[in-house]
């Protein structure tokens, strides 16, 4: 039994950091295409069919890059940056569900790495701890542009983290749990998040692009004043602990606006047909349909992240860079006071609604 | 008692311990945060996740950002050690703090040999909570319904504070 579950969680933890930390170079390839595609330009396509390997090439000149560490930097600090950007929003998604359960073995195993009754509130924790590596690898490479990037960096995303937790808080009041499961239960059962709320999704979209520095929020890197912020420093393999830290973020902040407010893994419209005509054919019994089930929910789950991966390149190649003190007026003076009204107004609705 | 209980212990003991005697601020800062989050890991390994969750999020997301932050734009450098220079104010500081903890100490050991730690479960027992659907909705439900005078009132305090810093803050860049 207890080799079973050690087995269990083993392959689900391989799975999600297998999956997030694979789709890395597809989103730097589709990251390059898009960008070239969205500004009527060609892109990357030497390398492989449609520059497919480009990835592989780049991987290649990370690692045979020289290990550069400057003069005065400390040491430790600015080896620890980058290890510190990459486990936060990995540790983060253990607790995004990935489908509702499946049964191996006569045993039943939810597709889930860490079930918790704190659930979200954990994300949101890790997502808080986002900060350090930032301000780290600033601080840490002695030079002023990467201590700039990395104050811009942390008061960002600080700031943000308020109207983000509030876009949370009430989601949270509509489902009545911290629970993931749950709340996609109650989403499948009645609407998606973003129906009910779609003040809150609004807000939480913006506050995730804040979150993870992407453009338009992307002052903390801003090439055009400050070089390249706090990862200015930062060469070979180092720097790409930091870009892959970004996707990782990007799936994780992904993942959770597709829980909150999308549905989660609950089956997109047709699915359901989908998985009882497989059923049918192949003569599924209960075991069968559950784990049918699951593929089909982690499919579901996997194109909603898909979606707004594609949203988060969308907008970076649309929207030119925000101002600083445009961000801090965006993130203060409208998103915080509008975000408590909604929170205000989800209260009275959820209230009336519950009569 | 896991093993790794017992590891996270050691690992903030000796935080804690380098902390007090780091000469860089920021290295006694992160030693802190490492041991917000040594604390955290076992309030989870022990099962309460709720508590290890808001551990996180307060002490190791908000408070500790602050310290960093703080730190980073006052430019403090290495500790000074103009305590050195004045023995007499050094060795009585030393001194006071030793009879303080002594006191401490002492009064802890004798409250404890008189009444000895009851470790059994309340009205909360494990069971129980469990049946009531998880620790975050029983605390949640205690704190709006049976305390919630007391809670909006140490909300209010909080909002008292936030206005009071502002205000002194203000007088003082205007």
């Amino acid at each position: 039994m207890e080799y079973f579950d050690f087995i269990q969680l083993m392959a689900k933890i391989l799975l999600v950091v297998g999956v997030s930390l694979g789709v890395v170079p597809v989103m730097v390839w589709f990251e390059r295409r898009g960008a070239a595609w969205m500004q009527g330009r060609v892109g990357p396509n030497r390398v492989g069919p449609f520059g497919l390997l480009q990835p592989l090439a780049d991987v290649v000149k990370f690692i045979m890059k020289e290990d550069f560490v400057p003069k005065n930097a400390n040491k430790f600090y600015y080896y620890l940056a980058p290890l510190i950007a990459l486990i936060a929003p990995l540790c983060a998604l253990s607790v995004i569900p990935f489908g509702s359960k499946a049964i191996v073995n006569g045993q039943e195993v939810v597709l889930q790495i860490a079930q918790m009754d704190s659930g979200v509130i954990f994300i949101l924790a890790f997502a808080g701890l986002e900060v350090y590596p930032i301000i780290l690898a600033g601080w840490a490479s002695n030079n002023k542009y990467s201590v700039l990037g990395a104050l811009r960096g942390s008061s960002q995303i600080v700031s943000y983290e308020i109207s983000m937790g509030l876009a949370l808080l009430s989601m949270l009041i509509v489902y009545g749990t911290f629970n993931p499961h749950e709340m996609v239960a109650w989403q499948s059962e009645n609407y998606w998040g973003a129906l009910i709320n779609p003040f809150g999704a609004l807000v939480f979209l913006i506050s995730i692009f804040a979150e993870t520095n992407r453009l338009p929020f992307d002052l903390p890197e801003g090439e055009s004043e400050i070089v390249a912020g706090y990862h200015l420093e930062y060469g070979a393999m180092k720097f790409a602990l930091f870009f892959m830290a970004e996707y990782v973020a990007m799936i994780m902040a992904s993942a959770l606006i597709s829980t909150l407010f999308f549905g989660g893994y609950s089956l997109l419209p047709g699915m359901g047909t989908l998985v009882s005509m497989i059923s049918s054919q192949f003569g599924f019994g209960e075991v069968g349909v559950t784990n049918v089930t699951a593929v089909f929910q982690f499919i579901s789950l996997c194109s909603k992240v898909g979606f707004f991966m594609f949203l988060f390149v969308w907008i970076r190649w649309t929207l030119p860079r925000f101002r600083f003190d445009q961000l801090m007026d965006l993130g203060w003076k409208i998103l915080f006071p509008l975000s408590l009204i909604n929170l205000v107004v989800v209260t009275v609705m959820v209230y009336f609604l519950n009569q | 008692m896991s093993p790794v209980i017992l590891i996270l212990a050691v690992i903030s003991v000796i935080l804690a311990i380098t902390m007090l005697f780091a000469k860089n601020p920021i290295t006694s800062a992160l030693c802190l945060l490492g041991v917000l989050l040594m604390t955290a890991g076992i309030y989870g390994l022990i099962g309460e996740h709720l508590i290890a969750t808001i551990q996180l999020v307060v002490y190791a997301g908000a408070i500790m950002v602050l310290f960093i932050f703080s730190i980073m734009l006052l430019n403090l450098t290495t500790e000074s050690e103009d305590h050195k220079k004045e023995p007499l104010l050094y060795v009585s500081a030393i001194a006071l703090g030793g009879g303080v903890l002594t006191f401490i100490i002492l009064a802890l050991n004798e409250h404890f040999l008189k009444h000895p730690m009851d470790y059994s479960f309340g009205k909360f027992s494990p069971e129980v909570i469990a049946q009531l659907g998880g620790n975050s909705k029983v605390l949640s439900h205690a704190l709006f319904s049976q305390f919630y005078v007391s809670f909006e009132v140490i909300s209010l305090a909080l909002l008292i504070a936030i206005v009071g810093a502002v205000v002194l803050a203000k007088r003082k860049f205007d």
